[in-house]
């Protein structure tokens, strides 16, 4: 153990600390789940690119800069600390684009991760469905093989980002006599493709952040089929690991809130609950124990680890600790904090992050089944 | 920067951990429980002849000189398996004292050899452990950690932990060696990683218990709200571990924040056993709420460490006054300062 940055890590730090300073918005964006915003965070994606920053950890190949994990923590420290924007593509960068590296042929990768580092093109995840969320084995959209081509039919929801996005990835059920886990395959689709109708769904905070999407006999190429037809959940399985595991959520995300927490305690001191002090703390406390548990788990997947339902003890610890910060928040803002606009206009947004952070708990596989995952695989109790 | 124990430091735990699973047993507790002493000889000797004493001493003091990195991990270790002699005491927090002290080679050669036993007084306690059976006492007065011969009985007190030996502080006497506040630390450092053994004790003993027991027909490990109740405590545990070597490496370097981090280990170990020690009762059923089951030996031992060393409240105080206070950098890009 070694807990001191190199002078590289250093000088690292410095070049993306550099660059922030110099290309992050001075004005924070509009949220990215409007239209509007949705395609201002676009931009930011491209400027990243343009800087070399979109996925710091792919091969350069692929417009990455073929860093490592603790790298990747030290840009993500960066990023916010200078307050960068939220990744309009994370579903892209940190889910799909892993899967196709793991799964991809060379011409997928070729044809798939470039575009994604660029930001040319935003991806959406499609797998829930209205009957199959945390059992997600209850899929029934179907992708039928007629010649070089699958035709999907059904409906998937709850796709985020996919009111405007350009691409999805999802599953689909390409043995219509297949039931539960076997016959699904993972195949990836144009969102403009004839046959797909969006509906946007207007989230809790009022903007269309997430979007059911119907399949009408939509005509997608074979070649759009991640790994061996069939093998869809496996493929998946393996994407929400990445998406658990470690780079869904990184560190820097709730120390920058627990920071922000700090400061907004010392302006609310006088008249705060007893208990707030020592929420404010937990938040501290709780965001460095995540930061110094993902320097662990990035150091061990670099040391040839891997990280498995260990994945599922983050999951629960980042959003619940993030739910508490926020409703701490909160609670420090008293009356003020149904207010959507703060002193001088700006957006509430410990309201918009408190209102995102009862999300946490349900996506990317609910905390309930994390904890059977849990109890199952880590304990070893019976099913 | 790497965040990973050496293969060296997990072959180490590993073999203190099956050792003394394999002579300090559920049994061998509660033959301790029946006797007058509390204390073993023969588990002294044992302890010794597997070089634990010495772990922390210098090697030119025949000790192997290792941290206190390797010190939390072995504390853990000493937590899981219940163990009762003072060696976390005398090996894990007064060795690496004395070595920082310096000049106290014959005394850290005693302590290698299993024959010195160094006990620990601070104000933050209202007792000593294990003052009987001493050689040494390291005290505080004014500020300064004061190391003293120790000999003859002392006023015992009574703790609720039937394995805990507890007595009445002394007058503080003997030889400057220090500063008072690093024997906090170092005392409160080793009691998170006693901490976090025990509750993966507790856990492991819930575990097996919900394995096997039946109602309804079927385990009750299979029902969900023993799951639920089970991965919750195993969350706080697992994000504890790393909080705690964390400290481990900041009072190794001697940082100038490693008391907050030394805090936030306390506070986390002594939440997660807290909270294990009442989610294994709940599992056991009426089961847990006996003397005769083996839980009680881990439970009570959490409630002892979880506020000796500095309670909740104290180490708060000291998170209160680096974070809330602004002495220390927080935020990204903070994680290690
Ligand atoms: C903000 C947000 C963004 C999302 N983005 C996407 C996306 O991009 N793509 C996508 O495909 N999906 C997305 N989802 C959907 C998400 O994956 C599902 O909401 C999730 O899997 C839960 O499914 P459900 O909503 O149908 O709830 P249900 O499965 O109906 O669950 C309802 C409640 O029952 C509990 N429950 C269910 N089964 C069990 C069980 N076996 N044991 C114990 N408790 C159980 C759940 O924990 C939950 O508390 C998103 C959801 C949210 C909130």
């Amino acid at each position: 153990m070694d807990l001191v940055y190199t002078p590289e890590q250093q000088d690292f730090r410095a070049e993306v600390r550099a660059w922030m300073e110099a290309n992050v918005p001075k004005e924070p964006l509009v949220t990215l789940e409007r239209e509007d915003g949705y395609h201002q965070h676009v931009e930011w994606e491209r400027k990243l690119a343009s800087g070399n920053w979109g996925m710091v950890t792919w091969p350069e190949a692929y417009g990455g800069r073929g860093l490592d994990l603790i790298q990747w923590l030290i840009f993500e420290e960066e990023y916010y600390r200078a307050g960068a924007p939220l990744r309009v593509n994370q579903n892209g960068i940190f889910l799909l684009g892993p899967t196709v590296m793991e799964f991809g042929t060379d011409e997928q990768k070729a044809r798939f991760l470039t575009p994604m580092a660029k930001g040319e093109v935003i991806w959406a995840q499609a797998w829930s469905e209205p009957n199959a969320g945390s059992d997600m084995a209850a899929i029934t959209s179907k992708a039928i093989r007629d010649g070089d081509h699958y035709v999907i039919t059904g409906q998937k929801t709850w796709s985020s980002r996919a009111s405007f996005a350009d691409w999805g990835f999802g599953l689909f059920r390409t043995d219509p006599e297949s039931k539960r886990h076997k016959g699904l395959s993972f195949i990836l689709f144009d969102l403009n493709a004839p046959g797909v109708t969006r509906r946007p769904i207007r989230q809790l905070h009022g903007d269309p952040g997430f979007a059911e999407l119907f399949f009408d006999e939509v005509r997608v190429p074979v070649e759009n089929r991640i790994a061996g037809e069939g093998e869809g959940w496996n493929v998946a399985m393996a994407t929400a690991g990445f998406e658990r595991g470690l780079m869904l959520r990184s560190p820097a995300r709730f120390q920058a809130a627990a920071e922000r927490l700090v400061k907004l305690f010392r302006q609310h001191e006088a008249k705060t609950a007893p208990a707030a002090r020592e929420q404010v703390m937990q938040a501290w406390m709780d965001a460095q124990a995540y930061a110094y548990n993902t320097y662990a788990v990035a150091s061990k997947i670099m040391a040839g680890g891997h990280i498995g339902a260990e994945a599922s003890l983050n999951k629960i610890f980042w959003s619940e600790l993030d739910r508490a910060a926020h409703r701490t928040a909160m609670q420090l803002l008293g009356a003020s904090a149904e207010l959507r606009h703060l002193d001088g206009g700006a957006l509430n947004m410990w309201l918009e992050g408190y209102i995102f952070s009862l999300s946490g708990p349900i996506y990317a596989g609910s905390n309930e089944i994390q904890r059977n995952i849990i109890a199952e695989r880590l304990l070893g109790l019976p099913r | 920067m790497d965040f990973t124990i050496t293969e060296d430091q997990a072959t180490l735990t590993q073999g203190v951990r099956d050792y003394l699973a394999g002579v300090h047993t559920p049994e061998l507790l509660r033959a301790l429980d029946a006797s007058d002493s509390r204390r073993s000889d023969a588990v002294w000797q044992g302890l010794t002849e597997m070089g634990l004493p010495g772990l922390l001493v210098p090697e030119a003091q025949d000790g192997l000189g290792l941290s206190l990195l390797d010190a939390v991990l072995i504390a853990a270790e000493l937590g899981r398996a219940g163990v009762a002699e003072p060696l976390a005491d005398t090996a894990l927090v007064a060795a690496p004292l004395l070595a920082k002290a310096g000049g106290q080679d014959a005394l850290l050669a005693a302590i290698a050899a299993g024959k010195a036993k160094v006990a620990l007084q601070h104000p933050v306690n209202p007792w000593v452990a294990d003052l009987d059976g001493a050689s040494h006492i390291l005290s505080v007065k004014d500020e300064a950690l004061l190391l003293a011969d120790h000999g003859g009985t002392a006023e015992l007190l009574d703790s609720v932990d039937p394995l805990r030996r507890l007595y009445a502080p002394v007058a503080p006497t003997g030889t400057e060696v220090g500063s008072a506040d690093t024997l906090l630390d170092h005392a409160a450092l080793i009691a998170s990683a006693q901490l976090v053994g025990i509750a993966d004790a507790m856990l492991e003993q819930a575990t097996d218990y919900a394995k096997n027991r039946s109602q309804f027909g079927q385990p009750i490990g299979s029902f969900q709200a023993i799951k639920h109740h089970l991965a919750t405590a195993v969350v706080k545990i697992e994000f504890a571990k790393p909080v705690i070597q964390r400290a481990a490496v900041a009072l190794q370097k001697n940082a100038a924040s490693a008391s907050v981090h030394v805090s936030h280990a306390k506070i986390a170990a002594a939440d997660a056993a807290w909270a294990m020690s009442e989610t294994a009762i709940q599992t056991h059923g009426a089961m847990g709420y006996t003397y005769e089951v083996d839980l009680h030996f881990w439970m009570k031992r959490a409630w002892a460490l979880s506020s000796a060393w500095g309670d909740r409240a104290f180490h708060l105080a000291r998170i209160d006054a680096a974070v809330i206070g602004g002495a220390l950098p927080i935020g990204p890009g903070h994680s290690f300062a």
